[in-house]
């Protein structure tokens, strides 16, 4: 989707100077210990982190609270944006806004039609999803049958619906045909709230129904995978956000205030496959899981020069620039004291890997970036830096009468990047934008996540063999999920795990700097597996300047 | 932690009025409008599960109070127990007291075990719901289900339910071979002289030698057996759940008949000779008469109080030799599947009070979540976790067989915890095949 | 033989070399037999002076002791010489003596009565005197004639032991029910000693045999026998045991004498034989001669009958396992008392049992001892110990098997609950007796247990090792896991403590699918990995996550054996290395960087 699209050539003018990127460095921990301390870890960034430190299922904890309360959980954050002055502006925002989502949903069924597909983050099942699904009247028996049964049997259901049960959305199936059953998990919600008590979860043989509740909305969700509660009710908090990045929290508190059984989806239509992709999307990139960013791995130097230009080609407006190739950040700079929550970054992730419509040409778009400040929108300059590379760039403004300036300075950063001839190395880092695991040279090993707490960042290989098909992967990410749950388990954490499996053994090492997670042979042995950790961590940190961002610049 | 426990049946008698729907519910005391309302609260859960999966409706349902388990044991039977999350007191800033619910103290596949555990002991009385129905129709029912489990809840004991509940395993007494024939060729003369003997179980400390019957009646009657009907009067608090409470007290002969308890499908009578007790099942039919006990007494009594301090005998030697196998290095927990037999230097004894363990409650909580991470898959798996406490934890499973350890070597890494797990299992499971 | 007078008495010597004659009461004649010598007698007159030669016995082949009323005289006979050589001699007054040829014992009567006995022990040219003893007289004697005579006395080896048997008759003053006959024992050194009692509870006519170490009475009145066995248990006064008779009285078995008269006339119907006729004369250990009818015969015990006519099963056992030809006997002994008809309670089959089980348990350890000492090289100590000889009565395992329990367990009717108890308690006596029971029994078991579906039953005794390890039990379990699936566990601990059987374990594991556990196992215990075998296996699973683990394995041990990851050709592993690349891709097949 694209808000207020206006389409430009992007003219060049050879103009403006490049400051040096300041490189200079702290002396660094060698080996890895338990006892590390954050911000001395490899990938640790070196004056602070970009982001904010996303700490496991806070939301699930501490914001509930405050969003019950209706203040903004990041209140008072920096100095967040003013919120757009009177109700009119916001009303105006809105119908636009809904206007162009029809209109992308429109042109994005051209787009999608079979060969574009090959645009990897596009979910098979989800081209050209219309708006609505027709309803199954005139169906025959039979087919009904089958379809429930079918229906049942999806790996996992999400559904949002507004308090008074109206349906907003559903992964699968029409929120017609649903409604009913969407009556029902209302009720309960309610009935329990009637007792000053509030229902989490429900639990079957093969799987689990997850509730979440963020007035004015309710989030379900069902699952047959092998998900946490916490995970799952996680994750639909990633829908919530995903929702309130297109409305702001205030103006969903203001529709419902307004309209007790308002129809959300009148608003959002055409929204859903951002929603669609965000789902597909967590089920197989572990930047979710992990809460944190992964660097596109490139040459120090290279970032550096990146970096720097990004920093120079700077605007009043602007809070953000990010650079993104493939969900892989290449680099971000930002407003001193302005923190980008992973979350907020992941929801932009999702936006640009929704669509492929920003390839063209420039978009100018408001997104409330929720973590940041639910009350309002920023507006985000889109923009693929050559059509035919997957470099994004993001410019977050805080002002929307700003495209201007703001479009400049991308023309700015690419004058400078081709100037310092770096973006010839980015096309080159870009032909590789994975490393293969062999490069740590255990031969056990098969992945690995590591993450490091304070950058905020994590790194992690590209995904082989044996992992080739689809299920394999995701089965991968599921075991991740697994050690994550019960590494942050919420009443008995753990420092470490190691797992022996049928089909692989499994590490997790948590400690306040770092995050390890190990993927290796099942028959490798514990002695092995010791060894692995403190090789890896000694590559980790021999390659951390490639794999990290760790001199990060603001404005 | 309180319990309170729902039977509610059968949407056949829907058309009688609501609240006879309610088959038995505690506390009693509780406003019948609220029974109502929680009841179809579970209906209500089970239905709305139905929509995703017909065949396999909701177990258990959590909220942010507490959890409630659901057990349909026969069909349009449901048993609902609802388990309240601990709270803590909590200081807000502006000094008010808020209470905060844990949620996540409680183990879902506990729980649930305990459930159907009320519904086997039930049974084993009572035989089944319907037959009640078809006995004496509600009324009948309702009357079994308030006589049985208002005496059975008091023997609940919820906060000190753990791992082993899960398991509902049997613990074996070890016994050489030849004491364990002449045990044999006891039980097989007794029963030859008294025919109207259907079964015999032979226990030794609450530990089970010999069961006639088959596995399952086995688990719930030794259940019953080592939780209810055994006098408790005798009970050092720290001795280990395996350690022969009673044979410690030398030459205390208490030989005596436990009368006759009523039992499915016929009478039991429990005779104990020192820390012996057989336990013989008879047959329905025949009602015992006072002379059969004496004749019972007469002839089970003398050989019993000989095998009895053979047994000691035996008992003293086998832990002689073995040394102490009390090691401060690590506390386990086993248990096989295949033969329900169960292990534990964890636990010490269960009194009707309280089970003791030795270890922190959170540690057996870890244990509950490696357990139910084993039942995900039914390969073999092991699982070893360092808690925030430093302690070790250790979960192994390898063909039907569960064994837990936890270490209590702060500063062990990996490859020592795997150590020290091998020792354990050169020493308590040599005989076994038991992969590491 | 020319005629030279009346001949009181003749003998051959042992191996009939020489045969002696005796017509004068003070000479005895000898001619050598052996065919190149001369049929020319020599004489030999005894020593003493007026004495009268009562008679003369051989003790070997060429030694002759003459007894006279006033001594005994010991010579060597010398055929070539043709003379005699005295060896020794003895002066006593002798009423009658009686020799036992099978103990070369001489019992000679002396003093007024006759009732102390002077035995002489022969052993090649040496006589042994052995310590005189009195016989007690059932009265007091009132005259001074002999009171004790020569038909009472009988001498009789039973058990090993010489006794000489004395059959007290019945006398109004003593208050004895009746007649008795009282054993002595005369052992080769030390004195005589009286030892057993044997009650016989009648008056009359009697007369002793000794038949397979048992003394059997018979009484001319009743024309019965009864039979004494001082093997069991009798009532012990401290100082004598006395006994009762085993059975009931019996008659000896009818006997049909061929017709008489010429051979020719056989029309002539048999005529049964008179038994216990007063012509009867019995002659030591078992041979009874009818002097009408010119008839000898060999007394035996049939074991058959008795076994009815003994109610304790018990006291039946001891009694048949000291027979010769018990086995059989015993046998039946056990499958009838586990039959319907007259079954014996679990008791009494333990008691049978456990007398077996002990006397196969003797039989063993003599067995085992003597091996050792022939290992141990003591073959040549002396004595030179002999093999121990395994009797009738050692009824082993496989006697019991197949004859009696195999047959038992087979049977449909029978209760499965009594044939368990019934196999259980042979086992129990078995271990008792400490003897290692047999695979085959405990495979009865098994099966006995699985037709009746009494698995759990089956796994408590395996728990408990009841049923004692071994690679038949272990596979008999595998083939039962589909009836019932625990029976896997249980045959791989099994194996796990045979502690021989790891190949088996692998294949187990391997006919499971468990390439993984059955790889880690064998990783543990060491031991030669066949990559192709594994690696079959992987692919059979069908499961690629697991083949590409087991390649991965392979390539990695090449790559520490032989410093590259692949295969040699001797491994055949191409196939695998093929269908890799077909599921993962060439680049999959990555050379691992150490």
């Amino acid at each position: 989707m694209a808000a207020e699209v206006q389409r430009k050539r992007s003219s060049e003018c050879p103009d403006g100077t490049l400051a040096p990127s300041d490189g200079h460095t702290v002396e660094r921990a060698e080996s890895p210990t338990p006892g590390l301390a954050q911000g001395m870890e490899p990938g640790a960034g070196q004056e602070g982190a970009m982001f904010v430190h996303a700490r496991s299922y806070e939301d699930l904890t501490e914001s509930e609270a405050s969003e019950m309360s209706g203040e903004s959980p990041q209140e008072g954050a920096g100095s967040a944006p003013p919120l757009p002055a009177d109700m009119r502006q916001i009303s105006q925002d809105f119908s636009e806004l809904s206007t162009q989502l029809t209109g992308v949903a429109r042109d994005l069924q051209e787009e999608m039609l079979p060969g574009s597909s090959e645009d990897w983050s596009e979910p098979p099942g989800a081209t050209g999803r219309p708006a609505t699904e027709p309803s199954r009247e005139g169906t025959t028996e039979g087919d009904e049958e089958d379809a429930t049964e079918a229906w049942r049997l999806h790996q996992k259901h999400v559904f949002v619906l507004s308090e008074a049960g109206k349906p907003v959305y559903s992964r699968y199936g029409s929120e017609e045909a649903l409604s009913s059953t969407m009556g029902v998990m209302v009720a309960l919600v309610s009935f329990l709230e009637a007792d000053k008590n509030a229902i989490r979860s429900i639990h079957a043989d093969g799987y689990k129904v997850v509730f979440v509740r963020r007035s004015p909305l309710v989030l379900v969700a069902v699952a047959r995978t092998r998900q946490s509660a916490q995970e799952l009710a996680q994750e639909l908090l990633y829908i919530y956000y995903q929702i309130l990045s297109l409305l702001t929290g205030a103006q969903l508190s203001h529709i419902f205030q307004q309209k007790q059984n308002y129809d959300l989806r009148r608003l959002l239509s055409g929204s859903e496959r951002i929603t669609d992709n965000l789902l597909q999307l967590m089920a197989r990139d572990p930047s979710f899981l992990m809460g944190a960013a992964r660097c596109l791995p490139l040459a120090a130097a290279v970032r550096d020069v990146v970096s720097a230009s990004l920093q120079q080609a700077r605007a009043r407006s602007l809070v953000f620039s990010i650079l993104l190739a493939r969900n892989q950040l290449v680099a971000l700079v930002r407003r001193k004291d302005q923190f980008l929550h992973p979350i907020d970054l992941h929801l932009l992730f999702n936006l640009i890997s929704s669509s492929s419509s920003f390839r063209e040409g420039e978009a100018w778009t408001p997104v409330c970036l929720p973590k940041f400040n639910a009350a309002g929108f920023f507006h985000v300059h889109i923009s693929y830096l050559e059509p035919d590379t997957d470099l994004c760039l993001l410019l977050v403004s805080t002002d929307r009468e700003d495209f201007f300036a703001v479009s400049d300075c991308r023309r700015r950063f690419q004058e400078r990047l081709r100037k310092r001839g770096a973006h010839l190395a980015l096309r080159e880092a870009l032909r590789t934008p994975y490393y293969s695991v062999a490069q740590v040279g255990i031969p056990d090993l098969r992945h690995f996540l590591y993450k490091s707490k304070s950058s905020g960042l994590f790194t992690s290989p590209e995904i082989e063999a044996p992992y080739t098909s689809e299920e394999e992967q995701e089965r991968l990410l599921g075991l991740y999920q697994y050690l994550h749950s019960r590494a942050h388990n919420a009443s008995r954490p753990l420092k470490t795990i190691y797992y022996t499996g049928p089909n692989e053994n499994l590490l997790a090492w948590v400690t306040g700097a770092f995050e390890l997670y190990m993927c290796y042979s099942p028959l490798g042995t514990k002695a092995s597996a010791v060894n692995a950790i403190h090789k890896l961590m000694r590559w980790i940190r021999k390659e951390e300047d490639r794999l990290f961002i760790l001199t990060p610049l603001t404005y | 932690m309180g319990l309170s426990t729902r039977l509610q049946g059968n949407r056949v008698h829907a058309s009688v009025q609501e609240e006879n729907k309610i088959l038995f519910y505690h506390p009693n005391e509780v406003e019948k409008n609220e029974k109502i309302r929680n009841v179809g609260l579970c209906e209500a859960i089970v239905q709305f599960t139905r929509t995703f999966s017909p065949s396999k409706p909701a177990k258990s349902l959590h909220t942010q109070k507490n959890r409630q388990f659901f057990n349909e044991p026969e069909e349009n039977f449901w048993m609902v127990m609802v388990v309240r999350n601990p709270i803590i007191e909590k200081q807000s800033k502006d000094g008010k007291p808020i209470v905060e619910y844990q949620e996540e103290e409680l183990l879902d596949k506990v729980y649930s075990s305990v459930l159907q555990q009320c519904y086997s002991m039930y049974k084993l009385f009572n035989g089944t719901f319907l037959r009640a129905m078809e006995d004496g129709g509600v009324k009948l029912l309702k009357e079994r289900l308030e006589k049985f489990f208002h005496r059975y809840l008091q023997t609940l004991h919820l906060q000190s339910c753990d791992l082993l509940d899960i398991f509902g395993g049997i613990s074996f007494f070890p016994l050489d071979k030849m004491t364990y024939l002449k045990i044999q060729s006891f039980i097989n003369r007794v029963e030859e002289s008294l025919s109207i003997v259907k079964y015999t179980a032979f226990l030794y400390n609450d530990q089970l030698i010999w069961s006639g019957l088959e596995q399952d009646d086995m688990r719930i009657l030794y259940k019953y057996l080592t939780t209810s009907l055994f006098p408790r009067h005798i009970e050092p608090e720290l001795a280990g759940r395996d350690s022969p409470v009673r044979a410690e007290i030398p030459g205390n002969l208490q030989h005596y008949g436990r009368g006759l308890e009523p039992f499915i499908p016929g009478y039991t009578a429990l005779i104990s000779a020192m820390s012996a007790a057989v336990c013989f099942m008879i047959d329905a039919a025949t009602q015992p008469t006072l002379d059969f006990c004496r004749r019972l007494d007469s002839i089970v009594g003398p050989q019993l109080t000989v095998l009895a301090s053979d047994i000691c005998e035996q008992f003293h030697i086998n832990k002689r030799t073995s040394g102490s196998e009390k090691d401060p290095q690590f506390k386990f927990i086993y248990f096989n599947h295949m033969n329900l037999a169960e292990k534990s230097t964890i636990h010490m004894r269960k009194t009707p009070s309280v089970s003791l363990t030795s270890v922190h409650p959170d540690l057996m909580k870890i244990l509950g979540d490696i357990n139910s991470d084993f039942t995900r898959v039914d390969e073999d798996e092991e699982i070893i976790v360092k808690a925030m406490s430093d302690y070790w934890v250790v979960g192994k499973k390898s063909d039907q067989r569960e064994l837990y350890v936890i270490l209590n070597q702060k500063n062990a890494n990996l490859i020592e915890v795997n150590e020290e797990v091998k020792k354990l299992c050169a020493t308590q499971f040599n005989n076994i095949f038991f992969l590491d | 033989m020319e005629d030279k007078g009346e001949v009181k008495c003749i003998k051959f010597s042992l191996e009939n070399k020489i045969l002696a004659v005796q017509r004068t009461s003070k000479t005895v004649d000898f001619s050598n037999l052996i065919p190149d010598n001369s049929q020319q007698e020599y004489t030999q007159e005894c020593k003493t002076k007026n004495a009268n030669i009562l008679g003369f016995c051989w003790t070997s082949s060429t030694e002759i002791v003459f007894i006279t009323d006033q001594g005994i005289e010991f010579y060597q006979v010398l055929p070539e010489k043709r003379s005699l050589k005295l060896l020794k001699s003895q002066s006593l007054n002798v009423n009658w003596y009686m020799y036992c040829p099978e103990s070369a014992v001489i019992l000679l009567s002396t003093a007024v009565l006759g009732n102390v006995l002077q035995p002489f022990y022969f052993r090649g040219v040496t006589m042994l005197k052995l310590p005189k003893f009195e016989i007690e007289l059932p009265t007091a004697p009132k005259s001074t004639k002999l009171s004790l005579s020569e038909r009472d006395i009988a001498m009789a080896t039973i058990y090993g032991q010489l006794y000489v048997l004395y059959l007290r008759h019945h006398s109004r003053t003593s208050n004895s029910t009746g007649a008795e006959v009282v054993l002595y024992h005369l052992p080769r050194e030390g004195a005589c000693k009286k030892m057993h009692i044997l009650k016989l509870n009648r008056t009359g006519k009697f007369a002793l045999n000794v038949v397979d170490n048992l003394v059997v009475v018979h009484h001319q009145d009743t024309e019965t026998s009864v039979i004494f066995d001082i093997k069991l248990r009798g009532e012990f006064d401290g100082a004598l045991t006395i006994h009762h008779p085993v059975l009931p009285p019996r008659s000896i078995q009818p006997y049909q004498l061929p017709a008489a008269g010429p051979a020719s006339v056989t029309s002539q119907s048999p005529v049964p034989c008179k038994l216990y006729s007063s012509s009867w004369i019995v002659f030591q250990p078992d041979i009874i001669i009818s002097a009408s009818q010119g008839y000898l015969w060999n007394l035996q015990v049939k074991l058959q009958p008795i076994v009815n006519l003994v109610p304790d099963k018990g006291r039946l056992m001891d009694f048949l396992l000291q027979r010769k030809d018990c086995k059989m006997v015993i046998l039946s002994v056990c499958s009838q008392m586990l039959s319907e008809a007259d079954r014996a309670t679990l008791p009494v089959m333990a008691t049978v049992f456990d007398k077996l089980n002990q006397e196969y348990k003797k039989y063993l350890d003599a067995e085992q001892s003597y091996t050792a000492a022939v290992e141990a090289g003591q073959s040549r100590s002396n004595p030179p110990l002999k093999r121990p000889v395994r009797t009738q009565a050692v009824v082993d395992q496989s006697d019991m098997y197949t004859h009696v329990l195999s047959v038992f367990a087979e049977k449909k009717e029978m209760p499965h609950k009594l044939v368990v108890s019934v196999l259980m308690e042979y086992v129990r006596s078995l271990n008792q007796c400490q003897i290692p029971v047999k695979h085959y029994l405990h495979e009865l078991v098994v099966k006995t247990l699985v037709q009746h579906n009494l698995f759990y039953m089956l796994h408590q005794f395996l728990q408990y090792h009841v049923l004692s390890d071994s690679k038949h039990l272990a596979c008999l379990l595998l083939s039962l896991e589909s009836f019932y699936p625990p029976a896997h566990q249980l045959s791989l601990d099994m194996l796990k403590r045979l502690s021989t059987a790891n190949d088996e374990i692998v294949e187990v594991l391997l006919s499971k699918h468990q390439v993984l556990a059955a790889l880690r196992f064998i990783r543990g215990i060491g031991g030669h990995i066949s990559a192709r075998k594994f690696l079959d296996a992987a692919k059979q699973t069908e499961d690629n996550m697991l083949f590409y683990t087991i390649f991965r394995f392979f390539e990695q041990r090449n790559q520490r054996l032989r410093g590259s990851p692949d295969f040699t050709p001797g491994e055949h592993c191409d196939e695998h290395v093929a269908f890799f690349k077909q599921i993962f891709g060439d680049q999959a097949v990555r050379p691992t960087t150490l």
